[in-house]
């Protein structure tokens, strides 16, 4: 027994080293680094206990970033993942061999990486030459500037990520649903039970597992949200499309203010955690899963 | 048990091989003096630019066979460059030689990082100093010691495409000159869809992205300046500059000539493709303009109010100062060499930075390549005009907080005199 904890302990030492050396201390070296002032005015760092977060939360661009992410956050979450539900049980229809066209198509997006389709999306965004105008004009709307337009930045980066994220959710979404096992239907229908009531009943509750971690990956991903911003707009234009991680980059590497940045960083750690504890307490008790 | 034995086997092998790699290093250090250099190069326009710095490297590299190599490493655009090379000074080792934003220079003194490269400038007399042109110059000197060789560099300049002016019943040879006939002009060039009142084509495209450095020309013309040459006194919220920024706001937001927001690089392919008749950018991407464009156009300067005027742009080749002393001798060899007049003339032909000595324009390359380009010229002569970059301490945040300020401008979201008043408290708070 003793032999065989050690065994297992030996293997989980080498993960355990990586995640310590590029997770674990950056965590808490940058928590230790919020409480110094550390910039190019400053350059020996100075220990100033908690200004810099005072300084955070004073500075009003701080607030309009908050702002721009929970809105991308509450608005990519449920569009993106009632799509992905939707389109995961539309291909999982009975429907041939063209199922399989539809499922890579749909997951095409993800395969793509990041900075590449946003490269692209640069150019669809585009206000005279690209093709989403082109497309709208056909629905009789106005020439937007997309990008360029401050009402309308943050809502072409949402656009995009969506796009780019829901075809992951619908192939969690996809194991889920053939993970069902069938005899459940079966005697679903020999009771009299219709489409909606197979949803509602068996496919929505038996999906709860899959669903929990689609939405707790899906609030990571939403505050993570930065290589689509850096390519497409680098946050402007006036700050309409800065979001949390963009903001922690500005000041470390742009102003090379690496007391702000950690203090930055600490506070989005901390946020995070907070909103996934509260995930797993609201939501995760009443996930039921199967053994 | 003998897995245990195995990873620790593993373990010791991998910490072996770490500390040969550490002998191998200092053997290569005892051989006898090769100097590797690493020089960090941003390219800020578009343009095979990377394969020039790269042959140009070449050829010095074969000139000093045995003695040293420079090893050129393209790190992006300015800013990842001056990422790139801050990152190093602050884990201590710094690339030998390096280029970075001209405006980046107080930020890297405050860092103690830069060389002071007066003793080589003087050795090599005032024939060699002088002849930079003098607004180049201003940015590489803070409190009378140079510490930047002019190289890659530019100015703004106001293209033209001269069809459009035809079909707007405008003479294609005649350029706005004043900031009066540069709206009269806008307004006529700007064509709207009769039913919707979308807008087919701009008139004026005062680029996004560096639109702080030509909102900085816009001040210059107005006869004022945004920050004190000593880089400690913002003069952001002057008479000059709040009139200037309404002019941009005019055509902007209220007369609605040119789009309020728009990046660096999307304004180039938006002249070519026909969308803006006036586009204001850097003389950097004059030679992807005559690449791509299929119609005539013209470069001309940036029109004036009180005066012509610009504020140049572009980056230094600097040297780091915590190097041993030979690395920064042999450095200095390879920038000395990079701003003879030969290589500035070669380099100003093969990119469409103005070439930075004077004395390059007599150079025959040179002159063969201005006789058949003479728009490559306009920059050049409007150097007359220019000035040099603001610069401070902290110039990313100091761009950002007016870059904030005049696109919130542009969008009608608050009154010019009201966003400057903020952007001189912020800045000044940030740079003093």
């Amino acid at each position: 027994m003793r032999t065989q904890r050690l065994t297992s302990y030996s293997y989980l030492l080498l993960g355990l080293f990586f995640m310590g050396v590029f997770t674990f201390i950056p965590v808490f070296l940058s928590a230790y680094l919020s409480l110094f002032r550390w910039n190019v005015s400053s350059p020996e760092p100075a220990f100033t206990w908690f200004s810099n977060y005072l300084e955070v939360f004073k500075a009003p661009l701080f607030w309009l970033v908050l702002r721009n992410n929970f809105i991308y956050a509450f608005t990519t979450i449920p569009v993106s993942m009632c799509l992905a539900l939707f389109l995961a049980i539309l291909v999982n229809q009975k429907m041939g061999t063209i199922k399989s066209f539809y499922r890579v198509s749909l997951f095409y997006p993800t395969m793509i990486p990041m900075v590449a389709a946003a490269m692209l999306w640069v150019w669809i965004f585009n206000p005279g030459l690209g093709i989403f105008n082109y497309y709208l004009g056909f629905l009789g709307v106005p020439r937007i500037e997309w990008l360029y337009d401050m009402r309308y930045a943050l809502i072409a980066i949402i656009i995009m990520s969506i796009w780019k994220n829901f075809g992951y959710y619908m192939l969690i979404f996809l194991a889920g649903l053939q993970s069902i096992p069938n005899h459940y239907y079966e005697a679903a229908a020999i009771e009299g039970a219709g489409g909606w009531k197979k949803f509602r009943y068996i496919t929505l509750p038996m999906l709860a597992p899959a669903t929990l971690f689609v939405f707790v990956v899906a609030i990571i991903s939403s505050f993570q949200v930065f290589d689509q911003v850096f390519i497409m707009t680098q946050g402007g234009p006036g700050d309409r499309t800065n979001v949390l991680v963009f903001y922690i980059y500005q000041h470390a590497f742009r102003f090379w203010d690496l007391g702000m940045g950690s203090t930055l960083t600490t506070l989005f750690i901390l946020g995070l955690l907070f909103a996934i504890w509260l995930v797993f307490r609201v939501i995760g008790r009443k996930v039921y899963y199967e053994v | 048990m003998r897995k245990i034995i195995f990873l620790v086997t593993v373990f010791f092998f991998i910490t072996g091989l770490l500390s040969t790699s550490e002998i191998w290093a200092q053997k290569e250090k005892g051989k006898p003096k090769l100097l590797r250099l690493t020089f960090y190069y941003p390219v800020g326009v578009a343009g095979p630019l990377a394969r020039v710095i790269g042959e140009m490297t070449d050829k010095f590299n074969k000139e000093h066979e045995g003695r040293i190599e420079v090893v050129p490493v393209y790190s992006g655009d300015y800013d990842p460059t001056m990422q790139k090379v801050q990152t190093a000074i602050m884990a201590g080792n710094p690339p030998d030689i390096f280029m970075v934003e001209i405006s980046e220079l107080p930020t890297l003194l405050a860092m103690d990082s830069v060389l002071s490269l007066d003793d080589y400038v003087k050795k090599l007399g005032k024939e060699y100093w002088d002849d930079f042109f003098p607004p180049f110059r201003e940015n590489a000197v803070i409190g009378g010691k140079v510490y930047g060789i002019p190289f890659q560099r530019s100015t703004p300049v106001l293209y033209w495409n001269k069809e459009v002016f035809k079909a707007a019943g405008l003479d294609p040879e005649k350029p706005p000159k004043t900031w009066n006939e540069l709206k009269d002009y806008a307004t006529k060039l700007t064509v709207r869809d009769a039913k919707s009142g979308d807008v087919k084509q701009w008139g004026v495209t005062i680029s996004g992205g560096w639109n702080d450095w030509l909102f900085e020309a816009f001040v210059r013309q107005n006869g004022s300046f945004l920050i004190s040459a000593d880089g400690l006194t913002a003069n952001f919220d002057s008479k000059e500059s709040i009139e200037a920024l309404d002019f941009w706001v005019e055509l902007k937001h209220r007369l609605k000539v040119g789009p309020p927001h728009s990046t660096w690089g999307s304004t180039p392919p938006d002249f070519v493709g026909g969308r803006t008749a006036l586009l204001y950018h850097s003389t950097g991407i004059l030679t992807f303009l005559k690449r791509s464009a299929k119609f005539d156009f013209g470069v001309t300067f940036m029109p004036q109010k009180k005066t012509f005027g610009a504020a140049v742009g572009g980056a230094n080749l600097m040297i780091a100062k915590k190097i041993p002393k030979e690395r920064q001798e042999a450095a200095w060899k390879y920038i000395e060499w990079m701003s003879n007049v030969k290589n500035t003339a070669e380099w100003s032909a093969a990119s469409g930075y103005v070439a930075v000595r004077q004395s390059a324009y007599d150079d025959p390359v040179m002159k063969e390549h201005v006789s058949k380009n003479p728009e490559y010229l306009v920059a050049r002569d409007q150097l007359k005009f220019a000035h040099g970059k603001m610069m401070a301490k902290n110039f990313q945040k100091v761009r950002e907080i007016l870059k904030r300020q005049l696109d919130d401008s542009a969008a009608g979201k608050i009154v010019p005199a009201e966003a400057l008043k903020i952007a001189q408290k912020e800045i000044q708070a940030v740079i003093k």
